[in-house]
């Protein structure tokens, strides 16, 4: 027993001073996802990756816009999103207070514009995708009028481009694989 | 004593949570103001992996003590001012819940408690599961985690009580006119950033290699290239990780084959 | 790693089964070195399974079904033999159900271990095991309807919510016991009401005369949605919220079992890091489970100290992993988080500071004085009934029995570490309590022994390219014992099939026999002693069959009577 009062004694006050001073936290902690929608290019990788559909992309191709949402009651604060991000536009925090009352509190939701194919005019992808496509193709060492003189293409959608190859004829070279001697 | 058919039978494959009258919604205010010195609070398993179950154990335990606030656990429903729901709602499990929550006097606080209590979490759609405490009955208070740590639970509980004020609120962001993405590392061509940063990742992780990443395209960043060996070193010497040198090391021949190839 | 160039372990088991059963096998594939699944015809499973069991040193370790229509027209049974004689390994038994009778031979009435997966086919499959006694709904919950059974491919979305059958729990529960006794019927909507009695105890007087328990109110139907909505990585973090006190050991199985299918190699690195965690891991189980055995006998401030050192495990678990519980480090090929220097220094001060505290807590935790006679001789598990249910854990060990995965099939960093296996012969609580408190020692050696030797190296492999239908088993020692999963892959980036049967599936059959012969006062303790992913059982029915009378009461007014032994509930 003596011992017992003992281990009592030295423990001393265990009791965390929370909520009366700040939380001991570890560097590394998983807690709510920061979002940054400037930072975000609406790709949609995040949602894919998202163990729990915490993270959701949802498109009104009527208005032309591209919905991001998070879900803060579902999330499972894994960090799947911020593996995956390409820009860094979602990154977990250390943060852990996150009650509500009312549960609208717990959506975040972003809407970004889509953009149209320049070929067929139907909706294509989110705009600032593109125009970070183009931002990339800068930093490879493409100058900045090479980009823009390819713009139309980022902007072209899959079927339109499909399309073009066929009719550009006179570019591809049709006789590539046959073997040498047979050229007619 | 509750007749089974006054217990709202789920329609077209999910229930209809029960709902609150008016007098129930004002009481409840009152009540709040008369358990701020001492709330008796009564956990309802709702089919959880039990994560919640240890951090609701731990947040009464000495280190976080969730006594000193006059939170007590109570063994029954019918002491309960505050009703705590853990878990997503599995079908064995909703016809207990609910006679919990008609067991416990009125009015009564509804505690949504962690990621499956909010909206059902991981398992939200899964064949066996409502999905989330609200389907059930009306919730009063959300406390998102998996499992949410007892400080979050001590914060969860300071804010149901009026104790604390809620941070976190509803935001809703529209494409502004001149919106672009800023690009990390201008300075450093985009192959050999993307080689950096899978290869950190490969050897320390997303977040620890994101950073190491960062750290070392940063030192690279830098215009001249002259002198990126002294600047290394000094990184390295700073941190004095051998694990963060081998690391690095590696993104070192990385880059130095990059950089010779052009 | 090619399994047909290493040497295979246990195909001797195979050469003699051959010998044995000349006729039955058809089949013959191996998996990984020392994981093997034979078919045989579908009349000879029982004796096939019997005599690997019972003559070859054989465990059950799991039993599930498959619906394979779509590869070859009919279902598919397979049982896991973790063979444990000589040679370590595992030897799996296939047997094909014809798709229009649905009907294979049981192997329960030759061997108890299958009771309860023979069970949950029939739930999720309707295939008939001919002959199996016990004819109750295991898994599903009773207003599930009948004939929907949710793992067939062609019966339902993952996501339908047929509507409930009834508002009224009708579960039949069974007793052996000799002599008159009456079915007292007690409907769920008692008069207090609460939960249903999960627990029936069925006493003469204080003493347990036998018990039935209904489980699975926790079933969410996790297999099914493996197969559909996720895809092989998010898997793993499903697999941390199979439980939520040994959830790294099932996402580390999954892995492991993808990995093994696939012939993945995991870096050095990773291995190490992983057996860390799961070391880590069953350091704050255990203490979770001494803090409740002081709890159960009394001592409650012994229950308070052990919560708060346990919470130095915790601190360790955020440190490492980024989150107390839910680690969320594993992918297939490998981990996401390294332990660099600030993580290794920290851990080796936490860990310091473990050793030291919980010695002196377990040493006072003995010399309480009414310890032993609490615990000595209580909830005894017969090894002759160990044998035959295939327990596991410390559950076992305190039986006589040296099993131990980390041991009889080394997996991650324990191939190259010698793990002690703690084995006792009392096999009552005390026993199992003693080998927990050894096992949390054992615990922090491994993890020092670790820290100091990690291997370098990167810590993902990735890139797997996933070959359709190739299965294999995972398999790990989680705190309550062996985990074991088993994944079939899809042609669809998703698994065809995920089996994951926890620990304590394997630890709860054999419960009813651990509480007989014990007073009513005993039963929390002994539940808790074999540490049961804590159960939702609320209520406790007990039925006195002499008396004819039936009393219900709160488990908790059980737990208080367990530690008071005063005023019983009963009277």
């Amino acid at each position: 027993m003596l011992k017992l009062f003992k281990t009592i004694l030295k423990t001393g006050e265990a009791t965390l001073k929370y909520p009366f001073a700040p939380m001991p936290i570890s560097p590394g902690f998983r807690g709510k996802p920061e979002y940054k929608p400037e930072q975000c290019i609406a790709c949609g990788a995040c949602a894919i990756a998202c163990p729990s559909n915490a993270l959701s992309m949802s498109a009104n191709v009527e208005a032309g816009e591209h919905t991001w949402q998070l879900f803060l009651g579902n999330c499972i604060f894994c960090g799947r999103c911020e593996e995956v991000c390409p820009t860094k536009a979602i990154v977990l925090s250390q943060e852990f207070e996150l009650a509500v009352g009312n549960k609208n509190d717990l959506f975040q939701n972003a809407t970004f514009k889509i953009a149209n194919c320049t070929c067929c005019e139907k909706p294509f992808a989110p705009q600032k995708e593109i125009e970070y496509t183009a931002d990339l193709l800068k930093q490879t060492g493409m100058s900045a009028e090479a980009v823009e003189a390819c713009r139309d293409q980022l902007q072209t959608c899959a079927d339109c481009k499909r399309k073009q190859s066929m009719r550009a004829t006179d570019k591809v070279e049709l006789t590539g694989f046959m073997q040498k001697g047979n050229e007619a | 004593m509750n007749e089974p058919d006054k217990i709202i039978l789920p329609g077209n494959g999910m229930p209809q949570p029960i709902k609150q009258s008016e007098e129930f919604q004002n009481l409840k205010g009152q009540l709040l103001k008369d358990i701020r010195r001492s709330a008796y609070v009564y956990r309802v398993d709702c089919g959880g992996c039990n994560g919640c179950e240890i951090e609701i154990f731990a947040a009464i335990t000495p280190i976080f003590d969730a006594e000193r606030f006059g939170i007590k656990v109570v063994a029954s429903p019918r002491h309960a001012d505050i009703l705590l729901f853990t878990g997503a709602v599995t079908r064995a499990m909703r016809m207990p819940a609910i006679r919990s929550y008609e067991a416990a006097p009125d009015p009564k606080i509804c505690v949504s408690y962690g990621a499956c209590g909010c909206g059902g979490g991981i398992f939200h759609d899964l064949y066996c599961v409502w999905g989330g405490s609200d389907k059930i009955v009306p919730i009063d208070v959300y406390i998102p985690g998996c499992p949410p740590t007892p400080a979050a639970t001590i914060y969860g509980f300071a804010m149901a009580l009026g104790l604390l004020g809620q941070k976190l609120k509803a935001s809703s962001h529209i494409q502004g006119e001149s919106e672009r993405v800023v690009m990390r590392h201008p300075g450093v061509p985009v192959e050999l950033r993307v080689l950096i940063e899978r290869e950190a990742r490969r050897m320390a992780g997303y977040r620890m290699g994101a950073d190491i990443a960062d750290d070392f395209l940063g030192i690279l960043g830098t215009k001249s290239s002259e002198g990126l060996e002294a600047r290394i070193q000094e990184y390295l010497a700073k941190e004095s990780d051998p694990r963060l040198t081998e690391i690095v090391t590696n993104l070192c021949e990385i880059s130095t084959k990059a950089i010779a190839a052009n | 790693m090619s399994a047909i160039t290493e040497t295979k372990v246990g195909q001797h088991y195979i050469d003699a089964l051959r010998q044995r059963f000349p006729s039955s096998v058809l089949e013959e594939e191996w998996q990984t070195k020392d994981q093997v699944t034979v078919t045989v015809k579908v009349n000879s499973l029982p004796e096939v399974v019997e005599w690997l069991y019972y003559n070859q040193g054989g465990w059950i370790s799991v039993l599930f079904g498959n619906d394979e229509r779509s590869i070859h027209g009919n279902f598919a049974v397979y049982y896991v033999l973790s063979m444990e004689g000589g040679v370590k390994s595992f030897v799996v038994v296939r047997a094909e159900v014809d798709a229009r009778t649905g009907e294979f031979p049981s192997v329960t009435p030759k061997v108890p271990a299958c009771g309860w997966g023979e069970r949950e086919i029939r739930d999720m499959y309707g295939l008939k095991p001919v002959g199996l006694p016990d004819e109750r709904r295991l898994v599903l919950p009773d207003d599930w309807p009948d004939n929907l059974h949710p793992l067939r491919k062609d019966t339902m979305d993952y996501r339908v919510r047929p509507e409930p059958t009834s508002n009224v729990e009708n579960y039949k529960f069974v007793n052996d016991a000799c002599g008159e006794t009456r079915e007292i019927p007690l409907g769920p909507l008692h008069i207090t009401s609460d939960e249903p009695g999960h627990f029936r105890l069925f006493v003469d007087g204080e003493d347990i005369v036998d018990a039935d328990y209904r489980m699975f109110y926790v079933h969410r139907g996790m297999e099914k949605v493996a197969e559909t909505r996720m895809g092989y990585d998010e898997v793993t973090f499903l697999a941390d919220r199979v439980c939520g006190i040994c959830g790294f050991a099932h996402s580390v199985a999954y892995a492991s079992s993808v990995e093994n299918a696939l012939g993945i190699i995991v870096p050095e690195r990773a291995q190490v890091i992983r057996s860390i965690m799961l070391e880590v891991e069953r350091m704050h189980s255990h203490l979770l489970n001494l803090g409740l055995a002081c709890h159960f006998v009394g001592f409650d401030t012994g229950f308070m100290q052990f919560f708060r050192v346990r919470e130095k495990a915790m601190t360790l678990a955020e440190l490492l992993t980024g989150a107390r519980k839910t680690y969320g480090i594993n992918l297939i090929g490998g981990v996401r988080r390294d332990i660099q220097k600030f993580e290794q220094m920290q851990t080796i001060k936490l860990c310091a500071e473990l050793r030291a505290e919980v010695t002196g807590l377990v040493e006072m935790l003995l010399e309480t004085p009414n310890l032993a006679q609490r615990t000595s001789g209580i909830g005894r598990l017969d090894p002759e009934i160990a044998r035959n249910f295939s327990p596991v854990g410390p559950n076992i060990r305190a039986s006589g029995f040296a099993r131990d995965t980390r041991s009889d099939h080394a997996y991650c960093g324990f191939k190259n570490y010698s793990m002690p296996v703690r084995t006792k012969d009392g096999c009552d609580v005390l026993s199992r309590v003693l080998i927990r408190a050894e096992e949390f020692f054992d615990s922090i050696d491994y993890i020092m022994y670790a820290l100091a030797d990690m291997p370098g190296g990167p810590l993902l492999v990735e890139g797997h390219v996933y070959k359709p239908h190739k299965f294999a088993l995972g398999f790990v020692e989680a705190p309550r014992g062996e985990d074991i999963h088993w994944s079939m892959l899809g042609d669809n980036q998703k698994l065809f099939r995920w089996r994951a049967r926890a620990s304590t599936y394997a630890n709860w059959p054999p419960l009813r026999y651990m509480l007989r012969g014990n007073t009513v006062s005993d039963a929390p303790l002994i539940v808790a002693s074999i540490d049961p992913c804590y159960s939702c059982t609320d209520r406790v029915t007990m039925i006195d069959i002499r008396k004819g009378k039936s009393t219900t009461v709160p488990y908790k007014e059980i737990e208080r009577y367990g530690r008071e032994r005063k005023n019983s509930p009963l009277k």
